[in-house]
Parts: structure tokens; sequence; C-alpha cells
């Protein structure tokens, strides 16, 4: 009996100590990003903003979304935008924690009050998409700011 | 069942304590230990997960959804070696150990939306498997699973190291305190021991019979109240014992003064008798004479009892002396008969020629004590056989009378013991053995009561026996 008790003990010392197989674990969130596309907003005749799906087969960073709505709703799609076209549409992203700083190749006046939510909503679309947190907010930077016009914001559609 | 634990106090203690304190060890070791270890596979599984999720991360973006072949290729390099990504019935290149996905993860993989892990045990060690699907999230944050899965093998050999390094560091500490344990039980079993070993020391010697002996009490425990009481017990011992001695001492005194005191009026009784006797021998009156024979004979009687009192006396108090000489023993027993005119109602069966080293008076005693009586209590024939033995002379007096009973021979030696409590008016003082046995004692010899020569327990046989060569005393 006593003896039995003894074994008992040094056999789990002994199966205390090294590393042993386990079962099956919870090991977090799983990895996201992957999408059949990316999601553009427009305006529609009510000027309500509207998605866009483009087929560019995945889904792309923040800058090339943006950069894509900077190229316009294209025709037949009964959609349009307040943005006023421009020759380079390259957009720089940075992201700081909670927001997302982008610098757009407009002036503020280039951009209508609506044409603003656009690139609000497509930058936190692919921000999401992409796995980041939907309570980010998006600041942007205008070449010709207006006074307010770089104030951390939240699309309508989503927050 | 066989005991299997020692012995010994000390031994007992030893193990107790290098046990309780090994043991005690161990355990704290071995639970740090083992929280450190664990605490270690946790972080290395984490760090695993995370950069998993990471890479996937990073490279999402940019993958084709639906993958392609060369969509997964890159997935799989992007996570790195032990990597294998699927989608649907495509599969990347397998990396190394991903054949040991189990099936348990597989379908956790599929049904659910979470990255999962598993330990599993290989050929080699142990594996970390991570298992992951890859989430499509919409723009407002549903996600819906894209069928593509990632899993990843990492051998653990590197943790399962520094897991062992970290047991054999808590084996050693527990091995630290054996030395401090074993001193520690020593120098408690030597606090507990050396007082019993004193104790066992002291009563050794009391059952031995020094008396006086006794063991210093030390301290305060319950050891030394053990010591007080034994010496307690050997005080009283020592204290009744003296008592005793000194009433023994006194009796034999008193006889011995009582003997002396009666001699001198003795040897006057004595004289006066003998002219008494003398005076009445031509009185016709039988009657006078006949009480003045009977005084004479009683007078005599008297005077050999105080005699054989005195020699009691001497040979108590250790003061009797040996007389020391080459003798040939059956000369001197044959000198003992003759001096006693016993030689035509003796028959002496004795070899010449054996030579022993005795007190020739003592001797006689002896001898004619024993031949005494087998011819007063026993009967005819009475037969003295002296026979030489290695180292000693046997002498063997037998007679063919009613023999000692067998209750009798116990007490025969006893002074004043009477062979038949009928007879209690037999000439002789009742010391005679006793005188008898005392002499051979003197010599270093002895005298028994032997089993009688004749069937049915009739004749008795005295057995002397002498040591032939006497050290000087």
């Amino acid at each position: 009996m006593r003896r039995a008790a003894w074994v008992c003990a040094v056999a789990v010392l002994l199966a205390g100590c090294g590393v042993g197989p386990s079962g099956v674990l919870d090991g977090g969130p799983a990895p996201t990003g992957v999408a059949p596309g990316v999601t553009l907003y427009f305006l529609d005749a009510d000027q309500r903003l509207q998605p866009q799906q483009r087929a560019t087969d995945r889904l792309g960073t923040v800058s090339s979304g943006v950069s894509l709505l900077l190229t316009g709703p294209g025709p037949g799609s009964g959609l349009h935008t307040q943005i006023a076209p421009v020759a380079t549409t390259r957009v720089e992203v940075t992201t700081a924690p909670g927001l997302l700083r982008l610098v757009v190749p407009l002036a503020a006046s280039d951009v209508g009050p609506s044409g603003v939510d656009q690139i609000v909503c497509t930058a936190l679309g692919v921000h999401v998409q992409g796995g980041g947190d939907r309570g980010t907010r998006v600041q942007i930077r205008f070449t010709l700011p207006a006074p307010g016009s770089d104030e951390p914001r939240t699309c309508p559609l989503t927050g | 069942m066989r005991r299997w634990w020692p012995g010994g106090l000390r031994a007992r203690l030893l193990v107790a304590f290098v046990l309780v304190t090994v043991l005690g060890a161990a355990a704290a070791a071995w639970s740090s230990a083992g929280s450190a270890g664990r605490a270690l596979v946790a972080a290395a599984e984490r760090g695993v997960a995370e950069a998993v999720t990471g890479r996937i991360g990073a490279v999402a973006a940019e993958l084709t959804h639906p993958p392609d072949q060369d969509a997964l290729d890159r997935l799989r390099a992007a996570v790195g070696p032990g990597a294998l990504a699927t989608y649907g019935d495509l599969r990347s290149a397998a990396g190394t150990g991903t054949d040991l996905v189990t099936d348990a993860l597989r379908s956790a993989v599929r049904t659910g939306d979470r990255l999962v892990t598993q330990r599993v045990a290989a050929r080699d060690g142990v594996w970390l498997l991570v298992g992951t699907p890859i989430a499509v999230t919409a723009p407002d944050g549903a996600r819906t699973p894209s069928g593509i899965e990632v899993y990843v093998a990492r051998d653990l050999a590197d943790v399962e190291r520094q897991v062992d390094g970290l047991t054999a560091g808590a084996a050693g500490t527990a091995a630290l305190a054996l030395p401090p344990a074993v001193l520690l039980a020593l120098a408690a079993a030597r606090g507990v021991l050396r007082p019993v070993r004193e104790l066992r020391d002291t009563a050794r010697r009391l059952a031995a019979g020094d008396l006086g002996a006794r063991t210093p009490p030390r301290g305060a425990d319950e050891l030394t109240e053990l010591t007080a009481t034994v010496n307690e017990m050997a005080g009283s011992l020592q204290a009744s014992m003296a008592a005793l001695q000194r009433m023994r001492a006194d009796a034999r005194r008193f006889a011995a003064d009582v003997s002396h005191e009666l001699r001198t009026p003795l040897s006057t009784l004595t004289a006066v008798v003998e002219v008494l006797a003398a005076a009445t021998a031509d009185v016709a009156d039988a009657d006078a004479r006949e009480s003045a024979q009977l005084a004479i004979a009683e007078t005599q009687r008297l005077v050999e009892l105080v005699e054989d009192l005195m020699e009691v006396s001497r040979l108590d108090a250790g003061t009797a002396s040996l007389h020391l000489e080459d003798v040939d023993a059956a000369a001197a027993v044959r000198d003992c008969l003759r001096a006693r005119g016993w030689l035509d109602r003796v028959e002496l069966l004795a070899p010449d020629g054996v030579g022993l080293r005795v007190d020739r008076r003592r001797l006689d005693v002896v001898v004619a004590n024993l031949v005494g009586n087998a011819l007063q209590h026993g009967g005819p024939p009475v037969r003295v056989l002296v026979g030489a033995l290695d180292d000693r002379v046997r002498i063997e007096v037998v007679d063919g009378g009613p023999g000692v009973p067998q209750h009798v021979r116990a007490h025969v030696f006893d002074r004043f013991a009477k062979g038949d409590p009928a007879r209690t008016r037999t000439p002789g003082s009742g010391l005679g053995l006793a005188i008898a046995r005392e002499n051979a004692r003197l010599h270093g010899g002895d005298i028994a009561v032997a089993d009688p020569t004749a069937a049915g327990g009739e004749g008795a046989r005295f057995v002397l026996l002498l040591p032939r060569e006497q050290e000087d005393r």
C-alpha cells in the first residue's frame, strides 16, 4: 500500500517533467485579408453612398483601393463621384494606433462633403477587410487643406 | 512480509531525514521547474502562432482569391518552412513535418474560424502543429471562411532542451539538500543515541553485578528522566543488596562467635566428662555407668558440631587456607580408610600412580565424610573408585543402600540437611556434606550425586572431581 503511494508520487514527478503531446488548443482568431476584389464607394442619384465591387482578384492595400476610387466609377454603372478627376492617383497611407492617415493628391476644394465620406468608407473598408479594427478613424490630408478638413472621421455606413 | 526498512535507530533517523528533506526539496524544485517549463512551452507556442498569423496577414491582401496553385505556393513560401496551404483540392508543396497533422486538428480548422494548435509526439521529439483557416472579412466586419487552410509544423526540440535543463537544475537543487540532511540526521541521531548508549552500558554493568554503576543525567528531556529513574532503581537495588550482605555477614559472624565461645567451656566439659567416665568405670550401678557414657558421647558430638561450625565459618569467611602438596590419590584414600579402620569394610579400586596436587587434610575430610555416610546411611558393599580423567581425578563412592531419593538430591549438600526427615537424631553434625563440598570447591573441584548404580534407584553414588593441578592462589 505504502509502496504503491511512493510509486504514484514518483510517476507524477516524472510525468511533470518535459514537454508532452496535447489536445487541440485554441490559438486566437484566424488571420484574414483575402478577398476576390476591393469595395469602392460612389454616390447614386440621391447622393447616397453605394458600394461597388471591383474584381481585382485580390484585396490589395488601402492606398491602391483609394487610388482606384480616385479613377471614378467608370461608365455604365449609374453611379457618380464627388471627387474631382486628378492626373495622379498616388495616395500615401500611414497607420497609427486607431488612425489611418491618408495623403491624397487633391485640394480640399476638389472634394465635396460626400466625396470625403467616399474616401473614408473605401479606406476603412479595405482596412477592415485586411483584418483591421472597425473602430479605426481616418484622417485625410489635402494638398490645400480647408479648416477642419483633417479631422479624424468614420464612415457613416459602417460606423 | 520481509522488513525492508533498516533496523538501527541511527539508520532509521538517517533515512527519514534524508527522505523528508529530499522529497521536500524535490517537490519545491519540481513544481517551480514545472511551471517555468509550462510557461516556456506556452510562450513558444504563442510565438509560433503569432508569427504564422502575422506572416499570413502580411501577404493575404496580395493573394488572388480564389487562389490558384501559384498563390498557394506563394502563401506557403511566405509562412516559411514546414508549412502547407490547401484550398479545396488544391495543395501547395508540403513542408517538413506537415505529414504529422492530425485529423482532429484538420477538422478543428475546417469547422472553426479560429487558429488552433496541438503538440504531437513524433519519432524525433515533440512537434507543435498550427492550423488555421483564412477568413474573408466583409467591409462591415462579418467574417466568412475563405476555404484556404494553412498548416505549420515546428520542432519543439529547443524548448524541450530548455525544459530538460530546468528539470536537471531542479534535480541538482534537490540533490544539494542531501548532504546537509545527512549531517543533520547524524547530529540528531548522535544527540538521541549517546544517552541511550550510556544507559545501555550502565544497565550492562548493573547486570554484571557492578551495583555502583550510574549514568550522569544530562539535559531535561525524556531520556534524562529515564536515566534518573534507572539511577534510582540502581540505588535502591544497591541499598537492599548491601543490607542483605550485612545481615548475612552478621549471621555468619554470630555463628563463628558462638562456636568460638563454646569451645573453651566445651574442652573443660570434655575433660570433666572424661574424669567422670574414669570414675564411673568401676561403679557397679549400670544406670550410672550408662549415663556417664551417654554424657561422653553427647559431649563428643557437641565438640564435633562446634568444630564443624568453626570450619564452616572459616570457609564462609574465606579464611580457610590450602596446604597443597603432591599426593598419590590411591595412597591418600587408603590412608584415610586405614586411619579410620574401614579397610576391611570398604572395597578400594584405585590404580596406583594417579597423582594430584591437593591439601591432604581436606581430601581426607572429604573422603572420610563420603565413605562414612555410605557406611552409616547406605549399605554394603561400599566401594571407592579412583579414576584419572584428562586434567581431573575422579573419586567415586558407591554403596549398595537404598540410594538418595530424587527429591532430596538437590538438597543433600545444604547445611543441616537430613537424608531422612523422620530420622532426627543421628550421629554427625549435618554439616558434613556441606563442608565436603566447600572443600572440593576450594580446590576448584566439586561433588555431585550421580545416578544410582543399580536399576530401581538402589545405591547412592557420590562423585568427587578434583583438578590435578592447582593454580597458585
